[in-house]
């Protein structure tokens, strides 16, 4: 009881709620910029923090996280421009949705899930954190490749139109994922001695490219069309759409809350494979990237349910997942709080203040998002003649704000090039964003299993979670085989 | 004008104050003459980037004119060195915050179009972070010396953060010094490798103090000795790895440093201004407590000196990637 | 003769695929026998050939290679169910897509030279002629936008973007 009265003492502070809304507000608000990430934000936020209260300091920083992963979402829904990595997956089916004037449903559906995915992610952080923890110490670099392996196996389910197209794209994502320095030895690859792309090929600029630019360069190649004066935002999201996702963003978010809690892996992962999960269950799996409110559900749910998953093991293991948490451990520490084991004996009446801080952050979320969503979905009306200009000049901006390079606004302008060339010969994209995320976890874990055995390929049947990958692994592959030969039967009878 | 900070009394300590505040007075007129940018170069969030945006906060004050942290990341932090190398318009009002990543960063990478040394001024070591050798707690090893003879027929397998990083550079000094044998394990950054280690699929690890202090602290992870020329103040019962003596361990001294540089066409007044500004900021309580948070130690060296400790930490790091195979 | 060539032609179910194919054929071969060997590091001791920094490139070099003669094939074999109107665009004025190239160009070889908020005013109004915007109160957007998201960025966000010319 006493402890109570403490916990609501720390909590309840006009500071703690200004904390919060502040941080969710600056949030999605960094997060629908193009090239400013929420990483950025909490990283500027951080000085900030020090002479603040340690309840209000984490709870700005974490509400800034929770909001940037939000926020991404809506560029991408209205421009085709994902303001953060993880919202890439929601553009596959938002733009389309907002093309087709649904950009008000799509945006509800993808703030809808975000809020629900983020409420089962806090209440897994508050009840099974100690329990999640164990899993992600488990998670060694086996465990790791094999679980790779099976998000790998989401191109299948993602290329849509042709396999071998899809498998290709995958392919050339792996490749261009792979220059820079080796990470075992140094040494360079593909590099061509430019100092640039040392560090690897940049993330943003990438992405900024090969969803934004095409849509940009299509639009003045393309044959005028007459814009149409109507209103082009729609309407909201209905409830009964919202039940019939609603599996999907229990399981997305589940799916969230597991990748969440394995340090390393990171949202646009869970949002993948959340969305492949989603496809492959629905009924209306041929709408999948067309504009499927359920798909945009689905990858919220997905990259939303990290974000309380991610303080599991920063909270109770010390270990920060992601370079967000990274920079929340060090707030912690400015405080002279060390999170870990030794936080929850010592300091237990400050964790469940901040668990409260956290969970009001979802409603928060609700709020200022569809508060967002009045005005943001007005974009969808503003003429594209209009429009691409100022999009174009938020990306290169953007795009230079990452490393202060003008040679990454030189390499998104390439990636635009080279996903209109995608567009135009029926290459997807999306394979090739998951081989450019996956394909260093790929081979980096392997590498990193064979040096810890030393060579010893039995370390990937070590144990039980290994199995359980490998297991699901080849079971989607035989899934994906079955499929298509029973799709190919059925095809042949009707014909 | 050596430093050592266990030394300053009050009264030395506010004699330095007031010729800090004499020089300062003596030199605002020419410096700073504007903003002052300090440039990062490493992303934001990193221990640099927070240890500099802390000490350009203190700075604004000690300058009494702006400090803009700017980052410029890149290939370990030479594309933020070399940016600063060429000079240019501000330079005169430009400082970049230096790290192991400036020699390593020389060592390892090929054809670097800047001199380490040369094309830079060197003006003070602000902290100084220590690495920390650590086993799990479920590891057999109970010393350095138990581990080092484990070694000559086991091998070790030692986590780091990344290629070149102080941490992986550690373990390979290691390994050379005393002729173990262990197998460098890459993760990507510090957060990534602190699972293996814990849960006992590598060996060993070098460690920065502030990213396993708690791990210690909680019994999660067993230290076996520190890196630094002295014991830590936080874990003042570990013993230094120099002072175990064997294995040519007594060469095996290194930190994390951290310290400002300028480009060398860096103007005198700016110079002197700079260094009574820094010796302000370290001997603020903020700032001390700062450190102690990060288990860290403020810099000892400033000057000549720091440079000529630029140049040693150059010329052991150059040696030791050439044994590793990391030298391209 | 001929017309057997001609029909042989005309077997061709998408002859998209078939070039998009060659074309990936030939940077799979570029890749495997040139810039593989040549612009990727390996050391000299390796115990395990899974540990070359050349592995994967390889095996996904063989692989681009294997799968885009699949691709060729199909392009010939296989015709495409559904002529999918995604792929095809009716080109508009070469003026336009010209226009717009030059935006470009002044973004990534001007934005160091001219400053952010030049540049972006200058493509932004490019852009805004290219595909006629005829509203003149657009054209304020033009100056608005670059001058507030530049301050934005360099102010607030701490982003150095180039600001004048110097």
């Amino acid at each position: 009881m006493e402890n109570l009265t403490e916990v609501l003492q720390l909590f309840l502070s006009i500071d703690n709620f200004i904390a919060i809304a502040l941080g969710v507000v600056i949030g999605v608000t960094v997060g629908s910029i193009p090239g400013l990430t929420a990483t950025m934000a909490v990283a500027l936020a951080l000085p900030f923090t020090f002479s603040m209260q340690p309840v209000a300091a984490i709870l700005l920083l974490v509400g800034i996280y929770k909001g940037g992963m939000y926020g991404g979402s809506i560029t991408a829904i209205l421009i085709r421009t994902p303001g953060s990595p993880a919202s890439a997956c929601t553009l596959l089916d938002g733009y389309p949705m907002a093309q087709q004037g649904n950009a008000k449903k799509a945006l509800k559906a993808a703030l809808f899930s975000s809020v629900i995915a983020d409420f089962i992610s806090n209440i897994a952080l508050i009840f099974f954190a100690a329990y999640l923890a164990k899993i992600a110490l488990n998670f060694g670099a086996p465990e790791f490749f094999w679980l790779i392996c099976f998000s790998l196996t989401i191109i299948i389910s993602l290329a849509s139109g042709s396999m071998v197209k899809g498998l290709l794209a995958a392919l050339l994502g792996i490749l261009l994922s792979l220059v820079g320095l080796d990470s075992v030895f140094g040494s360079q690859r593909l590099t061509f001695g430019n100092y640039n792309l040392m560090d690897s090929i940049s993330f943003i600029p990438l992405l900024i490219g090969l969803f934004a630019i095409p849509e940009i360069i299509e639009f003045y190649r393309k044959k005028a069309i007459p814009h149409i004066k109507a209103k082009a935002s729609g309407v909201g999201m209905t409830l009964a759409e919202l039940k019939r996702c609603m599996k999907s963003i229990v399981r997305g978010s589940l799916i969230g809350v597991i990748i969440g809690a394995i340090p390393g892996t990171g949202a646009t992962a869970a949002a993948f494979i959340s969305y492949s999960d989603a496809r492959r269950r629905s009924p209306n799996k041929a709408n999948f990237g067309k504009g499927e409110v359920e798909g945009v559900a689905a990858a919220e749910a997905g990259n939303n349910g990290v974000a309380g998953a991610t303080l599991i093991p920063l909270l109770s293991l010390g270990i920060p997942g992601d370079v967000i948490t990274a920079i929340i451990l060090g707030a912690f520490m400015v405080h002279g709080l060390t999170p870990g084991p030794i936080m929850f004996q010592e300091n237990l009446s400050l964790i469940y203040a901040l668990f409260l801080g956290i969970m009001f952050s979802s409603l928060i979320l609700l709020v200022v998002g569809n508060a967002a969503i009045k005005y943001f979905s007005l974009i969808a009306d503003i003429p594209k003649s209009i429009l691409f200009p100022i999009v174009l000049m938020f990306c290169v901006y953007g795009a230079y704000a990452v490393n202060n390079m003008t040679f990454d606004i030189w390499l998104m302008l390439a990636f635009g090039v080279v996903g209109y060339l995608f567009n135009r010969t029926g290459i997807p994209a999306a394979p090739f964003l998951i081989g450019f995320i996956l394909g260093p976890m790929f081979e980096d874990n392997l590498r990193r299993s064979l040096l810890i055995s030393n060579g010893d390929m039995s370390i990937f049947v070590r144990g039980p979670i290994t199995w359980f990958f490998i297991a699901i692994t080849f079971g989607s592959i035989a899934f994906a085989i079955f499929r298509f030969f029973k799709d190919r039967n059925a095809k042949l009878i009707s014909n | 004008m050596k430093k050592i900070f266990s030394a300053t009394c009050i009264a030395a300590c506010s004699g330095a104050l007031l010729l800090a505040a004499s020089i300062s007075t003596a030199s605002a007129a020419e410096w700073p003459t504007g903003d002052v940018r300090l440039v990062v170069p490493y992303a934001p969030g990193g221990t640099t980037d927070v240890l500099s945006r802390r000490v350009a906060d203190l700075l604004k004050d000690a300058l009494d004119t702006n400090v803009i942290v700017e980052n410029r990341p890149g290939a370990g932090s030479t594309i933020g060195t070399g940016r600063l190398a060429r000079g240019g318009r501000d330079a005169d009002h430009t400082l970049l915050m230096a790290s192991p990543g400036h020699t390593i960063g020389a060592a390892i990478y090929p054809d670097l179009a800047y001199d380490p040394v040369e094309d830079f001024v060197f003006i003070q070591n602000v902290i100084d972070i220590p690495n920390v050798m650590v086993v799990p707690a479920s590891s057999p090893y109970q010393s350095v010396v138990e581990f080092i003879e484990a070694a000559q027929d086991k091998n070790m397998a030692f986590s780091h953060s990344g290629v070149g990083s102080s941490i992986h550079m550690s373990g390979e000094l290691f390994k050379t010094l005393t002729g173990s044998q262990m197998t460098a394990v890459p993760f990507a950054g510090s957060g990534a490798a602190l699972p293996a280690l814990l849960g006992g699929d590598v060996d060993v690890s070098f460690e920065n103090m502030p990213t396993v202090y708690s791990h210690i602290k909680s019994g999660d992870l067993r230290a076996l000795a520190v890196t630094s020329a002295e014991r830590s103040p936080y874990l003042p019962e570990v013993p230094t790895l120099s002072e175990i003596g064997e294995h040519n361990l007594d060469q095996f001294v290194t930190t994390a440093w951290f310290g400002l540089i300028a480009h060398n066409s860096f103007p005198e007044e700016g110079y002197e201004a700079m260094q009574a500004a820094l010796d302000e900021v370290m001997e603020r309580q903020e700032f001390l407590d700062f450190a102690e948070q990060l288990g860290a130690q403020p810099g000892q060296v400033e000057g000549e000196e720091f440079k000529q400790f630029v140049i040693d930490d150059l010329a052991r790091w150059e040696e030791v990637a050439q044994q590793a195979g990391i030298s391209q | 003769m001929s017309s057997s060539g001609l029909s042989n032609v005309k077997q061709i179910k998408d002859t998209l695929d078939v070039i998009t194919g060659v074309v990936l054929l030939l940077i799979s071969l570029v890749l495997a026998f040139y810039l593989v060997p040549n612009y990727i590091g390996e050391p000299s001791i390796l115990q395990n050939p899974m540990m070359s920094p050349r592995w994967l490139p390889n095996i996904v070099s063989w692989l681009i290679l294997a799968f885009s003669v699949l691709l060729i094939l199909q392009g010939i074999l296989v015709s495409s169910d559904t002529e999918n109107d995604e792929r095809k665009i009716v080109k508009g004025p070469y003026r336009r897509f010209i226009i717009m190239l030059i935006a470009f160009l002044v973004y990534v070889l001007l934005f160091e030279t001219l400053g952010a908020i030049l540049t972006g005013i200058l493509a932004t109004v490019l852009l805004f002629l290219a595909h006629p915007v005829r509203v003149w109160w657009a054209y304020g957007f033009a100056l608005a936008f670059p001058v507030g998201v530049t301050l934005l960025f360099v102010n607030v966000m701490n982003v150095p973007l180039p600001l004048m010319p110097y």
